[in-house]
């Protein structure tokens, strides 16, 4: 079943076009990436889901609009930077998100320790450190055990501890079956989290599917030699290497469909080089992404 | 959309603040020491006439004037510190931008709104219970004996307190930056409007319809208590007649509906 469906979904800012005819679906259950370089379009996107913003056209309907007006506090969203009343601590925080989602308060101590902020309920929340600000704004998301989950930049500002802590959190939440939309434009964080991915550019999008299929099927494979101008000639001549790039001492080749490195290391050796370096590189996002907003 | 339920919410989000609780410290205080001034320059003031001493406005400090000048007094307060609460309130929610984080969690639009009425709506009770509270302190400790609350006095107490407080969360809701937007509120209040209202007098028309304009209403719902002679020298000189309680009250009701429907609508189709 769609968790989220939408269609046609335009938003401008006078001349600026923000969102152009975005077409969407994404399943109940599935852990879904927004791809796209900072202005794309992905926080303007959320926004309009989530009733902060209106669209300029087209639609959207969220659990194929079953839910009525209440569907949104079936959601919990995290949008750009975690936003609290700085005078109240966590629980009465959290006590607020739970009058609004009707669900009873007290916030259960279980939430508190998934984010690790028990030590610091009482705390006012302007005392909080950035990242235990953004591990409040996932309790918050949680309150209510909601069905789908928004998060835009999750780990936007976090030292690399506080975003491993919050992928960590993440990863949990996704295991228990949750549908999670999850905005950024930190490919590795979207690999690694993710099932399915959509990358936007400047409001269109410009490909959808499961990171897998967004992925190139073929391997991608870093070479070097002593003489690796050589090496370079002969191979960007040979009928296995659809694409050879130079990246420092090495060269990145994308082989062919069905080629694979042994075949690129044969053909080196019958032409007298000897490869001192052979990598085989799993294709990553990061390059199909930049490949495809290159276009 | 239970408005008890919106009113606890309210409550959590602006009970605990300081800055609340601190204007509204200041409302309580400041309105029960200007009476205890009033009272003791009540008690000063006399004068001495064919060897009978008596107060210029001795009718004022006596039941049932005492609730009316009790509202006059009241009524700097209300212009002064429940607008400016008005205004606080909504634009500490845009600073915080926890108005639009509201809806985010999963609040409608309305609701937002409806709960800020809501609020208002007990703030301006709580003021009008402070005033009746602080009548009957004065009755008790002149020894007046509890003089029963003036209807009329009381209803327009509370609609000029909700009346400020609507105009101030208008002004906090369009201008969103706490100072900026006491600033305006207090310049159409003490200002603008007034300005405006001569400039129409005596270039455009001299009409009744002026004394309709919204701060004119709600500052004449609580009228100076002033001895009868006195009104009716006032009344028969005016360039305008002033406008009658009954006047002053349906007016004050059409005006906080509109206010309402503009807050309400506001916050339904801007964006957040």
């Amino acid at each position: 079943m769609p968790a989220l469906t939408v269609r046609n979904l335009s938003k401008n800012y006078g001349s600026l076009v923000a969102l152009d005819g975005l077409d969407l679906t994404v399943e109940a259950g599935q852990v879904f990436g927004l791809l796209g370089p900072n202005g794309s379009g992905k926080t303007t996107l959320l926004a309009v889901l989530l009733d902060v913003l209106h669209p300029s056209g087209g639609s959207f309907t969220w659990f194929e609009g079953r839910e009525g007006e209440n569907v949104r506090k079936r959601i919990g969203a995290l949008l750009e930077t975690p936003n609290f009343y700085p005078y109240l601590n966590a629980d009465q925080n959290l006590s607020i998100v739970a009058s609004i989602k009707r669900v009873s308060s007290p916030v259960p101590d279980a939430l508190l320790e998934l984010v690790q902020l028990k030590e610091r309920r009482r705390s006012p929340y302007k005392t909080y450190s950035l990242g235990m600000k953004q591990r409040l704004a996932l309790a918050a998301c949680l309150v209510g055990d909601p069905d789908v989950l928004i998060l835009d930049e999750p780990t936007n500002g976090l030292d690399p501890e506080g975003m491993v802590e919050v992928r960590h959190i993440i990863q949990k939440i996704a295991a228990q079956g949750k549908t999670i939309i999850l905005a950024s434009h930190m490919l590795d964080e979207v690999e690694k989290i993710c099932s399915h991915v959509a990358i936007i550019k400047k409001g269109r999008l410009l490909a959808v599917g499961a990171v897998g299929s967004i992925l190139s099927d073929q391997p991608t494979v870093e070479a070097g030699a002593v003489d690796i101008e050589k090496l370079f000639q002969l191979l960007s001549s040979a009928a296995l290497v659809k694409k050879i790039t130079r990246s420092g001492n090495y060269l990145i080749l994308e082989l062919e469909s069905g080629r694979n490195p042994g075949e690129l290391n044969r053909l080196a050796f019958e032409h007298g080089i000897i490869l001192d370096h052979l990598i085989l590189k799993r294709q990553s996002l990061e390059v199909e992404f930049l490949e495809i907003t290159r276009q | 959309m239970n408005p008890l339920h919106l009113l606890k919410l309210e409550w959590k989000r602006y009970w605990p603040n300081g800055t609340f609780r601190m204007i509204g410290a200041l409302y309580a205080s400041s309105f029960a020491l200007v009476l205890f001034l009033a009272r003791a320059a009540g008690r000063n003031m006399t004068f001495t006439s064919n060897g009978v001493t008596s107060h210029p406005l001795a009718g004022l400090f006596v039941y049932p004037q005492n609730w009316e000048l009790l509202a006059c007094i009241g009524s700097w307060m209300n212009v002064f510190l429940l607008g400016s609460l008005g205004v606080f309130m909504i634009t500490m929610e845009f600073s915080n931008r926890t108005l639009r984080q509201s809806v985010i969690f999963g609040m409608t639009r309305l609701e937002v709104a409806v709960s800020k009425l809501v609020w208002s709506v007990a703030l301006a009770l709580a003021a009008t219970g402070l005033y009746i509270l602080l009548v009957f302190g004065w009755e008790v400790l002149d020894g007046w004996g509890l003089g029963l609350p003036l209807a009329g006095s009381v209803a327009s107490f509370f609609l000029q307190a909700l009346g400020y407080l609507f105009l101030g969360t208008l002004a906090g809701l369009f201008i969103r930056q706490t100072a900026p937007a006491v600033l305006a509120y207090l310049a159409y209040v003490f200002i603008l409007e007034t300005v405006c209202r001569w400039v129409f007098y005596f270039y455009v028309a001299k009409t009744r319809l002026l004394l309709f304009l919204p701060n004119q209403v709600l500052w004449a719902l609580t009228p100076l208590p002033v001895p009868e002679s006195v009104n009716h020298l006032v009344h028969s000189n005016a360039f305008i007649k002033p406008l009658s309680p009954a006047e002053a009250d349906l007016t004050a009701l059409v005006y906080l509906g509109m206010f309402a429907m503009l807050f309400c609508r506001r916050i339904v189709k801007s964006d957040l």
